[in-house]
């Protein structure tokens, strides 16, 4: 049983970091990082080690990979797919590779391969649950613990400073007048017409809307062939 | 065959861990049209009006009207939304609803025809850690729903739904530490062990009113719905999907719902235990939990129709400038008077 979960969970981590970067839309990607942090959490259960993975799926499923997610639909297009690279790119990405690869195998090999046919560390009452792990981290542990804790605050108040800086817009900084962020759009936007699906204003609204518009500043929509149906930019 | 979680209570044989999950699979989705129910009922009466009274007596089948009506309906989707990802988001949803559901503690270790049955689905050390990772990847079933749409209005809520649920997530996870430090245990049968003689709600209230506020912002409850204001955004993160699909986010959310309160009565309200020093036989326990259970759910819907919806500015520092310091603060003044009271 325990070794049908294994798999799953093996191949499901493997398959996830190769979605990672063999996938060209970056919104798959992240999802692919998703499932490949999943599948790690299901192998750390099989550990018994809990509290691990329960952590692995709050921090980072839930918490970094949220805001991956958040600011790849945000601002990464899927219909414009990440490009090659560029030929320094791919070298020292060649080089970073290689240099992995022999660390990997000289671990490997170093070992000896025994670890392999041996059945590994015995199961310790209480291994991997939260009292063990708060036990180490207060006691054996403090030391790196504090310094971390005070790394993750400096970044934190890092973090706040950074925002500060850029002034955003934030309420009572200034008045807030509400004309300047009213965009101009064409009459037809925003009207039944365009709800039923038509791409571009009947012939006499529109120069209805043109000599109305006109008034505002605002440009009349540009005239297409009447009973052409823009069906790329159509659906929404 | 080897536990996949190192089990703090009791671990019973294959076969009735099997039986408990199917009780407990049924016993939740009975809950969720009783939930439905509960909340348009109640809040007719809350607003002057009679509510369903139709179908069935008393309007009681109405929720069963509801669900065979969207499950029977034609499945669609939008030409710009993504096939698998639209079908997967609302089942994560449910999946992650309904999993979250087998953490909570019914009864303790009670004797069943002499076989010892924990009344809860899995009494996992981690605890409530649990529930806050299935209600990270319970996140997903939102985010993909609506970025799948290829609708701006279902990816508007979508995102508003994201920062919501990151934002009271960590006042959600602080406001539990006091409960869980006066406890000294995350096992929730610990945690309700531990509330004999006092519930937690007394001495940890500042906590109790975080958690519950922050329920009501993961759940997506009123007065934190701005993920589907319907005034603003149509349906928010739902607003492309019909019949069963739109069924499964529908259950869900209740299905949450029921799951907030019943950690609220966990927690706080002493699950099975009763007051006054009243010991009922061990048979009545679920029902006791069962029925708190259900008195939270009305909370819910009354909060819902007392208080107007935030606006998005107040939601985010409501959540980041208000609930997050007074739960450090409630967690650091716990911790203070936990080591001066065992020294």
């Amino acid at each position: 049983m325990s070794a049908v979960i294994f798999f799953i969970a093996a191949i499901g981590a493997v398959a996830g970091a190769i979605g990672v970067i063999a996938l060209r839309n970056p919104f798959y990607s992240v999802l692919a990082l998703v499932g490949h942090l999943l599948s790690l959490a299901a192998l750390f259960l099989l550990l018994r080690a809990e509290f691990v993975a329960a952590a692995q799926v709050v921090v980072y499923a839930g918490a970094v990979m949220v805001l991956y997610v958040f600011v790849v639909a945000y601002v990464g297009d899927g219909s414009q797919p990440v490009g090659r690279g560029g030929s320094g790119l791919r070298v020292a990405a060649a080089l970073f590779v290689g240099a992995l690869f022999v660390e990997l195998a000289i671990a490997m090999l170093g070992s000896g391969l025994k670890a392999i046919g041996g059945d590994g560390a015995p199961y310790k009452a209480g291994f991997g649950q939260p009292a063990a792990i708060g036990q180490a981290l207060l006691t054996k542990f403090l030391f790196p613990f504090e310094v971390a804790s005070l790394l993750l605050l400096v970044a934190a108040v890092g973090a706040v400073v950074l925002a500060r800086r850029r002034r955003g817009l934030t309420l009572g900084d200034e008045e807030r007048d509400a004309s300047r962020f009213v965009t101009a759009r064409p009459r037809f936007t925003g009207t039944m017409a365009e709800a039923v699906g038509l791409v571009h204003a009947p012939q006499d609204q529109r120069e209805n809307g043109a000599e109305r518009s006109a008034g505002d500043g605002v440009e009349p929509p540009v005239p297409a062939p009447a009973g052409v149906r823009d069906d790329e930019h159509g659906g929404w | 065959m080897t536990a996949v979680f190192a089990v703090v209570g009791h671990a019973e044989a294959w076969w009735i861990q099997i039986v408990k999950s199917l009780i407990l699979f049924i016993v939740g989705f009975s809950l969720v049209p009783v939930a439905l129910m509960m909340d348009r009922k109640l809040l007719g009466r809350f607003q002057g009006r009679y509510g369903p009274n139709r179908v069935g007596p008393l309007g009681a089948l109405q929720p069963m009207a509801d669900i065979a009506k969207l499950i029977s309906k034609e499945q669609f989707r939008p030409r710009t939304s993504t096939g698998f990802l639209f079908a997967l988001a609302p089942a994560i949803s449910v999946l992650t609803a309904s999993a979250t559901f087998a953490i909570l503690p019914f009864g303790d270790v009670v004797d069943i025809f002499g076989a010892k049955v924990g009344l809860y689905g899995v009494d996992v050390s981690i605890g409530i850690l649990f529930a806050f990772a299935f209600s990270a990847i319970s996140f997903y079933g939102l985010m993909l729903g609506g970025w799948a749409s290829g609708s701006r209005y279902s990816f508007l809520g979508a995102m508003r739904s994201a920062a919501q649920l990151i934002s009271y997530e960590v006042s959600m996870g602080l406001s539990l530490l006091g409960v869980i430090m006066t406890a000294g245990t995350l096992s929730l049968t610990g945690i309700v062990n531990a509330q004999n003689g006092m519930w937690y709600f007394i001495p940890q209230l500042v906590g109790f009113v975080i958690f519950m506020t922050a329920a009501f912002a993961e759940t997506n409850r009123p007065p934190f719905d701005l993920p589907e204001a319907d005034a603003e955004l149509v349906g928010g993160y739902n607003t492309e999907y019909g019949g069963g699909r739109f069924a499964s986010y529908y259950a869900a959310e209740y299905f949450n719902m029921v799951i907030a309160s019943g950690l609220a009565v966990t927690l706080f309200f002493g699950g099975w235990l009763l007051p006054f020093g009243i010991h009922p036989p061990h048979w009545v326990d679920p029902f006791v939990v069962l029925g708190k259970t259900i008195l939270v759910m009305a909370f819910f819907v009354w909060i819902r129709a007392t208080l107007p919806r935030l606006r998005y500015d107040q939601l985010m520092s409501l959540g980041w400038k208000i609930l997050l310091p007074l739960a450090t603060l409630n967690a650091l003044v716990t911790a203070i008077i936990v080591v001066v009271t065992h020294s």
